[in-house]
This record gives structure tokens, C-alpha cells and sequence, in this order.
């Protein structure tokens, strides 16, 4: 099975727009990311984001890795099994 | 300068320093406090809040009785009016636009946030707009007037500040307790570099609003100088229009600091006064701290990536908010931080003003953010 990856890059946004942003691209892709048919990478600058995107997406049934890329974060989303 | 102008300065800027410092690191949103309880249900920073209100009640109360306040209640608090209310929804609706209040608005832009620079921008702006209603607005301030002498709940009562801050500190402090039985203190699992707990800048907040309070002789507060900054920059437009109008020229404010001096004058005009002796530094204090902070985590990148919607919703917000602050008059931080926990009647108004405004900000900002 092919895993697609999508990306949504907020950086520089406003919060919360970019847990917004981030839970609207997750209720788009919901099914594909549940089922593991999909990846979803979310590139964030703002530090309140860093915690809210992961609790919010873990109360969706979905699990979230949280790394820092230079000077930003990066929060994949994918389902607990898939977890990277 | 005198050595009690001196003290203030260097107070207001290292409490401003260290405010910046905490707040960029656990990204203390007041803002953010608010909102986030009515949209996503999410109490973390609204418990904060309480646990700050809290300690700072039992500081303020501590340093009260062994005589170490300046003055009790603060300076600039004054009997209540209608318009604390009005102010307060006004600030709430405006800094949930903005993402931020008056002072998140500060220490993200010192950690590089260019969103915060437009809210800046707008709450310039709205100060400057302020100006102009100022005559009409004093009148409805006076009109609504319900009380002329008490201006805290105690003065009111006649019952001795002790036993409110007594009954603060244990209902706060139960709450608190509650909350880290519950596991509710604990952090994010997976944490920003460098994440401090929320607690423990609620804690370091209230022992420097303290510091504040002993230094420049009162807690802290920015938002006439947002007014000063404003009249700086439109006296270079339109110097005439600015010596018309009464906020930008008036100098209402006399105030002794507290090891002394000679009574000093203040108002939100272009002038370099006790206003600006004790804002300007924490400010720029503000802005600094949480700029070393984000520098330190190499995280200090302005990106100009917002959507033009975005830019006009947060400008815009900031204009509202700066309405609210100067109709109030004061900001959040001023009156939940500073007039709250001595329960300031003024305070408790725009509190109450700031809970729908809030809610009103996040119905609005839902629409504009995901249609």
C-alpha cells in the first residue's frame, strides 16, 4: 500500500489559526489517516502550537512526533500504529 | 536623575526582562487563556491565570501588612463605571482577533512573530482613534459612574482587605490543589525546546508584579503608552491636530514614586513623563527578554506568510483592542494581574467585560479562519 504524504506549512501564521488550519487538513483527510493510507506533515513556527496540535489530534484518534527542524517544528500526524 | 526615578527604571526593565524571558518560553498567553477555554475546551492557561491571581493575592496581602505597599489600593485605580464593562468585552473581542493582548502582543514580537507586529500596528492605531473620542467618551465614563469613593470590594464592604484576600487565597488554593491531584499541572508529553511549565511562570509573574509594585508602585501595565507611541508617530503627520486633541495634550496623572521625589506628571500625549519613565523600560524589558529567549533557542525567524484576511482580521483586532483598553481604562494585565487580586471593583467589571468579549472573539474568529 502506498502511504501518501501531505504537507501543510503554517508557519507564520497566527494562533490559533494554525491548530485550526491543522484540524480542518486533519477532518479532510481523516479516513486516509485512520486507515494509515496517509501521512500528514505539519510545518509550525509558533511555540503554543507545538503542544496543541498533538493533544488535539490525539483526542481524534490519531498521533502526532514532534521534531525541531532548525527553526521551526515539524508535527507528523499519522495513526498510532504508523507513528514514526 | 533622581535616584527614586533611577530605582523604577531599572525595576520596570528587569521586570520586564524577566516577564519577557518566562512568557515567550511557556508562551503565556492571557489571550490564549480565554479563548482557548470556548473554543477547543482547554483550561491549561486559564488555571495559570488562577494560580497567578492567587499568589499574587497573597503577595499583594503579605507586603500590605508589613507595610512595604506604597499605596493600597494601587495608583490610577478608580471608583467603577459602566465603561470597565464595556471596555473589558471591547478588549476581549479585540485580542482574540489579534492573537494576543497587549502584552502577548510584546513578547512575541521580541520572539519574532510578524502577526504580532500587525496587532502592534493596530493597537497603535485604535490608540490613536481613541483620541478623537476621548471628550465624548470621559462624559459617558462620568455619567455611568456608580459609586464615588470605593474603588476595591473591601472599601465597599467596610470589611477588612485581610479576610477577601484570606477567602482568595483558600477558594484559589483549593482550586489549585484540586488541579494537581488531578494531573492537570502537568505539561505537554512532547514539549518545545527550552518549555517551561505554565506554573511556573504564574508564579514567577506574580512575584514580579510584586517586584513591580515595590519598585515603580504599581503592577504592571503598557497600554498608555501604546497611546504615547501613537502620538509620537501622528505628531510627525499632523503636529496641529494632535495639539487639538485633549487625551494627546492633557496631563491628568500626578504621581509621587515611591522612595520619593517630586510629584511627577503623566498623560497619553507625546511627552516623555512618569508614564513613560515606568512603561517604556518594561516594554522594551518585554520584548527584549523574549527576543533573548528565542534567540538563545534559535528560534527567532519573522516569516510574512499570512493570508491577507489573516493581516486585516489581526489589525483590525488591535484596533478593538486598543478602544477597549483606553474606554476601560487599563488592560488585562493591569486589572487581572494588579486590580483582580486586590479586587478592584473596576477590575472585576472588566472581567466580567472580558469573559463574552472573548467568547465573541472566538465565534468570530472561527468564521474568519475556516470559511
Amino acid at each position: 500500500m502506498t502511504i501518501e504524504t501531505l504537507e501543510l506549512d503554517i508557519r507564520g501564521q497566527v494562533c490559533p489559526s494554525c491548530l485550526l488550519l491543522t484540524l480542518r487538513e486533519v477532518n479532510n483527510h481523516h479516513v486516509a489517516l485512520s486507515e494509515g493510507r496517509a501521512i500528514l506533515t505539519v510545518l509550525v513556527d509558533s511555540r503554543d502550537a507545538t503542544s496543541t496540535i498533538p493533544a488535539a489530534v490525539k483526542n481524534m484518534g490519531l498521533a502526532a512526533q514532534l521534531d525541531k527542524i532548525e527553526d521551526y517544528y515539524r508535527v507528523v500526524i499519522a495513526r498510532p500504529e504508523e507513528r514514526p | 536623575m533622581e535616584a527614586s526615578a533611577l530605582i523604577a527604571l531599572i525595576t520596570a526593565l528587569a521586570v520586564g526582562l524577566a516577564a519577557g524571558f518566562f512568557m515567550h518560553r511557556s508562551d503565556f498567553c492571557l489571550a490564549g487563556a480565554f479563548r482557548d477555554l470556548f473554543l477547543f475546551r482547554d483550561g491549561r492557561r486559564l488555571r495559570a491565570l488562577m494560580l497567578l491571581v492567587t499568589a499574587s493575592a497573597v503577595l499583594f496581602e503579605l507586603a500590605r501588612v508589613m507595610g512595604a505597599l506604597p499605596s493600597y489600593p494601587f495608583p490610577w485605580f478608580a471608583p467603577p463605571a459602566a465603561t470597565n464593562l464595556i471596555g473589558g468585552c471591547l478588549f476581549g473581542i479585540g485580542m482574540v482577533l489579534a492573537g494576543g493582548c497587549v502584552v502577548g502582543v510584546l513578547y512575541k514580537m521580541g520572539g519574532g512573530s510578524l502577526p504580532a507586529v500587525v496587532a502592534f500596528l493596530g493597537l497603535l492605531a485604535g490608540s490613536a482613534l481613541y483620541a478623537e473620542i476621548h471628550p465624548a467618551w470621559s462624559q459617558i465614563a462620568k455619567a455611568s459612574a456608580w459609586h464615588d469613593r470605593a474603588v476595591t470590594l473591601p472599601q465597599l464592604t467596610g470589611v477588612a482587605p485581610g479576610w477577601w484576600a484570606a477567602g482568595l487565597a483558600i477558594a484559589g488554593g483549593w482550586l489549585c490543589w484540586r488541579w494537581w491531584r488531578q494531573g492537570l499541572w502537568r505539561g505537554p508529553v512532547q514539549q518545545a525546546e527550552g518549555y517551561l511549565p505554565l506554573w511556573l511562570t504564574a508564579l514567577v509573574l506574580a512575584g514580579l508584579g510584586l517586584l513591580s509594585v515595590l519598585g515603580t508602585g504599581m503592577p504592571m501595565g503598557v497600554t498608555t503608552s501604546y497611546a504615547k507611541f501613537a502620538a509620537f508617530i501622528e505628531k510627525i503627520i499632523a503636529p496641529g491636530h494632535v495639539a487639538e486633541l485633549t487625551y494627546f495634550t492633557a496631563q491628568p496623572i500626578r504621581y509621587t514614586l515611591p522612595y520619593g521625589g517630586p510629584q511627577l506628571a503623566g498623560g497619553g500625549g507625546p511627552v516623555l513623563d512618569v508614564v513613560a519613565l515606568i512603561q517604556f523600560p518594561l516594554i522594551a524589558g518585554i520584548i527584549l527578554g523574549a527576543l533573548i529567549s528565542a534567540l538563545r533557542l534559535g528560534e527567532f525567524r519573522p516569516r510574512w506568510r499570512m493570508p491577507g484576511r489573516q493581516v486585516l482580521m489581526i489589525f483590525t483586532g488591535g484596533v478593538i483592542m486598543a478602544l477597549g483598553s483606553r474606554m476601560t481604562p487599563g488592560c488585562n494585565v493591569w486589572h487581572l494581574m494588579g486590580g483582580v487580586p486586590l479586587l478592584t471593583i473596576q477590575s472585576l467589571l472588566f472581567l466580567a467585560g472580558l469573559l463574552p468579549g472573548a467568547w465573541l472573539g472566538g465565534r468570530l474568529l472561527l468564521r474568519l479562519t475556516t470559511s
